[in-house]
């Protein structure tokens, strides 16, 4: 506490005067500027828009809230927003189990351990663009990699993945865990090993199994890491976008389409501008809240 | 992490990161040069250049690698041919179009988006500009130019409107019938009779009877329309009511979904053009109704694995007659158009005798009647003839609606869910009230 | 026993990242005969004509230029201006509490989806006549990047001792000369690990450059290889090759400095 008075003490003295009084501010408005520019002006122009109607690509009238209320009236959102939740909901889930199963397995020092850190950096760098071509090679019913290893080991025939709804929709998910499964791992593994030894090894002396261990010690000290990766990769996985572009543009029916790409599509293919834009408005609130109890995590993460 | 080893890291980061910033600023720098360059250049393309935008499609090769070098030479103004992908263009040039962009000065369409472009407008209207079409046009693909359409239903707003000519028809474009000599004997006359054939012939695993693009949207609308319509169904009545979910309309798509899908590969539920065009190509069906973009590869060693077996036909009778989609690319001048002057030498240049002729000869399906009976193209390329013959029997083009693209989505959609199931069940309804709805909120009707 | 065990875990895990990888890129080298009518893992006859026709048939050479330029530019723009702003807010008390408030307000720039705001950005740039440019998607990556930037900037510099640059200025050094000399030199495994992350987000953005390009001369690497997955005439060879093309750098790039990319890809969550 002491030393905090003092920072601050300190920090006031070396504010200066003169010039170093706007200095500070000087310093910010670059980023300010161009923050205002690119991000703030639109989404208030974006929420202008959001309360208008368009017919034939040009704005015709205001109508309110009517666009917002459209929304509980909208099967295929109600659809779209459904497919979103699932998809999240399996997706981090999946991820998550994955991702803390190979970090602990990892944390114990295994052969190669570098090696696989090195690979599994690949799938998040690689452009989302890339992974939807590299799954839908894999898909595809007539050349692709699941097709070809039936035949070449089993002598099978063709698989099919993006022909029927369920098929697709966890064709989408398998893609989200391959891409992603690593981040959740590299961040948990950095948990793991960070935590202190010795209750661990207080709990060995005191005769406790591999389970128990994991679940009185090291489930609870991971806790605030678990939650800022959980948070991280929901907020990600609510706006995915461009592998569904590539792998499906939300096909077969609308068992893909998220809302991402429902409203994109209300937007721009079928130039129902005001009601696109209310859709994603909301969805960014929604987001947004989110994102505000990750970055809360992340800043109690990192005083620790 | 040590300190020690964090300092070592520093001061090797800090050489990487020197350079980094070394190869970004003279970017910037680079960047800068380009704007101004960029300035110049478009002060320049004043004098010659025509901005050319379009989907990609197989249907435009001709035009890309024979047609721009020709009026380059003939007239000397450099063209710039800027292909998107088919929805991201769509989109694109809309945009361009409604919020004055000026990115092109000549638009490459399908046909059912003219509703949509013309409402806007994003084109400029052609009679203003001085076309009149003569008579050589054929015209069941001129009259896709014209907004609000000159027959069948229209628009209330656009209810007493005068037709205006906002585009041209650019490549013609429609399905017809393709077909195996060797399995049929000749064109079968029915669906009933094609059927009743291809279930004889087809030797599962390794070739069906029928091929169909099955992906939701557009592609399987493409696919289910003339089976449909000739199967006795319709899409609206006069005044926009749905009908296509009417007694008839049920058993035409049952047919599709069902009957169709029986005789065709598993896995048509996720083809799209390139698979279909594969599967006949590849010897893996015996029969299609597609566009001409790919009946064209039918006679080309590189591309067909069957080359001489393959014969054109038109599409098979049923109760609603033999019914084939027009989609022909269709093309008008931006309301934004940057180089106005050299998109209406471009667009007049492009509907000559000359040019049209040079299009058939290149291999594509020219607009107008005399350069589809050129004698030198029909030779090269039979398949103008079963177009001929398909235009006599019966061709649709999609019903004339700026909302066409919502539409068809809801309707896409839903067919491409009963084709999973394999029967129409309830989608067709659920379709039809979705549409319905939508209309209503539109004020087609109360 | 268990030790072979998690090694054989593991080494699985590595398969399964790695065979779709390698499958894309051994269909970027058959021909689409072999392909189509093959189908095996690995090539039998390799060819380069899916790249070469790549190269002849599209832009991509003119796609890797403009991604490069617009990477290399927007994110050496962030960084100076990001590091600036991130300065302000650890070092200096604002009015009203700001510098508490505004990381965050920022930051939240870097979650909205772009989707969101796409519509708009494309208004804006078209009014400024910056459709089209680099120049334009400069400035929007600029600013998606400063986020993103100060956050993690504003988090280094609070972990530098205050007396360092105390006595660099008592010793008669400007504020901005301690700030080069000391203070920089101390953040720059932070810098390096936000430069990271900005180049691979940066690289890999699709929607934006989508909306915000329609020609070669300034479409991005993303933009261009979703191009040719078009909708009729699907070329898988060309496809692949695309993709392969695609990730070459950003890949290369990542395991270079991967020792770095953790905390970037955590937003600092991990150090």
């Amino acid at each position: 506490m002491a030393t905090a008075a003092a920072y601050v003490a300190r920090r006031r003295r070396t504010q200066g005067a003169g010039l170093d009084r706007v200095l500070p501010y000087l310093l910010l408005a670059p980023t300010l500027l161009l923050v205002l520019a690119v991000v703030v002006y639109p989404i208030v122009y974006g929420v202008r828009q959001s309360f208008l109607n368009f017919r034939f690509g040009h704005a015709v009238g205001s109508v309110g809230f009517d666009n917002y209320r459209q929304l509980f009236h909208d099967p295929a959102f109600g659809q779209a927003l459904w497919v979103t939740l699932k998809f999240v909901a399996l997706a981090v889930t999946v991820e998550t189990v994955l991702g803390l199963g190979l970090a602990l397995l990892v944390a114990g020092a295994l052969p190669f351990t570098r090696v696989a850190r090195l690979v599994l950096v690949v799938p998040m760098i690689v452009t989302p663009i890339v992974v939807g071509i590299v799954f839908r090679l894999i898909y595809a019913s007539d050349v692709g990699l699941l097709t070809t290893l039936r035949k070449d080991i089993f002598g099978g025939g063709p698989v099919f993945i993006l022909d029927k709804g369920w098929s697709a929709f966890l064709g989408l998910v398998a893609l989200d865990v391959w891409e992603w499964t690593p981040l959740m791992f590299l961040i948990l593994l950095a948990g793991i090993q960070s935590l202190p030894v010795e209750p661990f090894e207080a709990a060995r002396v005191d005769g406790a199994g591999g389970w128990r261990i994991f679940v009185d010690q090291t489930l609870p000290m991971l806790r605030s890491v678990l939650a800022v990766a959980i948070a991280l990769r929901t907020i990600d996985a609510f706006t995915t976008f461009d592998q569904v572009f590539v792998l499906t543009k939300g096909g077969p029916g609308t068992s893909t389409q998220l809302i991402s790409i429902y409203g994109y599509n209300t937007s721009f293919k079928f130039a129902e501008f005001g009601y696109g834009t209310a859709m994603l408005l909301a969805v960014a609130l929604v987001v947004l809240a989110l994102a505000a109890l990750a970055v809360r995590l992340i800043r109690r993460e990192a005083r620790q | 992490m040590t300190p020690t080893d964090e300092r070592a890291l520093t001061r090797k980061q800090f050489v990487k990161t020197a350079v980094g910033a070394a190869v970004a600023g003279s970017a910037l720098a680079g960047a800068a040069r380009a704007a101004t360059y960029r300035t110049a250049a478009t002060a320049r393309a004043a004098k010659g250049k025509v901005v050319i935008g379009a989907f990609v499609d197989g249907g435009l090769v001709p035009f890309k690698d024979k047609i721009i070098p020709l009026f380059q030479r003939e007239t000397g103004i450099k063209v710039e041919f800027l292909q998107d992908d088919y929805s991201t263009f769509f989109e694109k040039a809309f945009q361009d179009g409604v919020t004055k962009a000026g990115q092109f000065d000549v638009y490459v369409m399908d046909d059912p988006w003219i509703p949509q472009y013309a409402s806007a407008p994003v084109l400029q209207n052609l009679s203003k500009l001085g076309f009149q079409p003569d008579s050589d046009y054929m015209k069941p693909f001129l009259d896709l130019g014209w907004w609000p359409p000159k027959q069948g239903p229209r628009l209330p707003q656009f209810k007493s409107a005068t037709p205006q000519l906002y585009a041209l028809p650019f490549v013609g474009d429609m399905q017809s019938l393709t077909y195996r000599k060797d399995a049929f004997g000749h064109a079968p006359k029915t669906w009933a009779e094609l059927v009743t054939v291809a279930r004889a012939k087809m030797k599962p695993p390794q070739t069906y009877g029928y091929v169909f693009r099955g992906v939701k949207g557009n592609s399987i609308v493409a696919s289910w329309f003339p089976v449909f319509r000739s199967q006795g169904g319709k899409i609206f009545d006069n005044n926009w009511k749905v009908i296509w979910n009417n007694a008839a309309g049920k058993r035409a798509t049952e047919f599709f979904v069902h009957t169709l899908k029986s005789i065709a590969p598993p896995g048509v539920v996720e083809y799209d053009s390139d698979q279909e065009g594969a599967a006949i190509l590849g010897g893996k069906a015996l029969s299609i109704v597609q566009y001409s973009g790919n009946a064209i590869k039918s006679d080309d060693p590189k591309q067909s694995k069957e080359v001489g077996k393959l014969d054109f036909g038109t599409v098979p009778r049923g109760p609603g007659g033999s019914i084939a989609q027009i989609g022909i690319f269709i093309s008008g001048i931006s309301v934004s158009a940057p180089n106005q002057a050299n998109a209406v030498a471009f667009q007049k240049w492009f509907v000559t005798r000359k040019a049209q002729i040079a299009l058939a000869r290149a291999g594509s399906l020219p607009v107008k009647r005399s350069a589809f009976l050129d004698p030198v193209a029909t030779k090269h390329n039979r398949l103008q003839k079963a177009i001929l013959a398909q235009l006599n029997a019966g061709a649709e083009a999609r019903p004339r609606t700026p909302d066409w693209a919502k539409v068809e989505d809801i309707l896409g959609t839903e067919l491409n869910k009963a084709l999973g199931a394999g029967t129409v069940g309830g989608h067709l309804d659920s379709a039809a009230s979705q549409v319905t709805a939508f209309l209503k909120k539109n004020g087609y009707y109360k | 026993m268990r030790r072979w065990l998690g090694a054989a875990v593991l080494l699985l895990v590595v398969v399964i990242v790695l065979v779709p990888i390698a499958f894309m890129v051994g269909t970027s080298f058959k021909s689409n005969a072999e392909i189509t009518q093959d189908l095996h893992l690995w090539p039998h006859t390799w060819t380069f004509a899916n790249y070469s026709r790549l190269f002849r048939d599209s832009y991509f050479a003119q796609y890797f230029r403009n991604s490069f330029v617009v990477c290399g530019a927007s994110v050496l723009v962030s960084l100076v201006c990001g590091s600036l702003a991130a300065y302000s807010l650890a070092r200096f008390r604002l009015l009203a509490g700001l510098e508490k408030r505004l990381g965050f307000g920022i930051l939240t720039v870097r979650i909205l989806p772009p989707v969101v705001i796409v519509v708009p950005l494309f208004l804006v740039a078209l009014k400024f006549h910056l459709l089209n440019s680099w120049l334009g998607l400069i400035l929007v990556y600029s600013a998606f990047n400063v986020s993103f930037v100060v956050w993690m900037m504003e988090s280094f510099f609070r972990e530098i001792p205050l007396d360092l640059e105390e006595a660099s200025m008592v010793d008669g050094s400007s504020r901005m000369t301690a700030f080069r000399r000391i203070v920089l030199p101390l953040a720059a495994p932070g810098l390096v690990a936000t430069a990271i992350f900005a180049v691979i987000v940066t690289y890999n953005e699709f929607l934006v450059a989508l909306v915000l390009t329609s020609s070669p001369g300034s479409q991005t690497v993303p933009v261009g290889a979703s191009t040719l997955i078009t909708r009729i005439d699907i070329d898988w060879g060309a496809m692949s090759a695309a993709g392969t093309l695609a990730a070459v750098p950003i890949v290369v790039f990542a395991l270079i400095v991967q020792r770095h990319l953790v905390r970037g890809l955590t937003l600092g969550a991990v150090k």
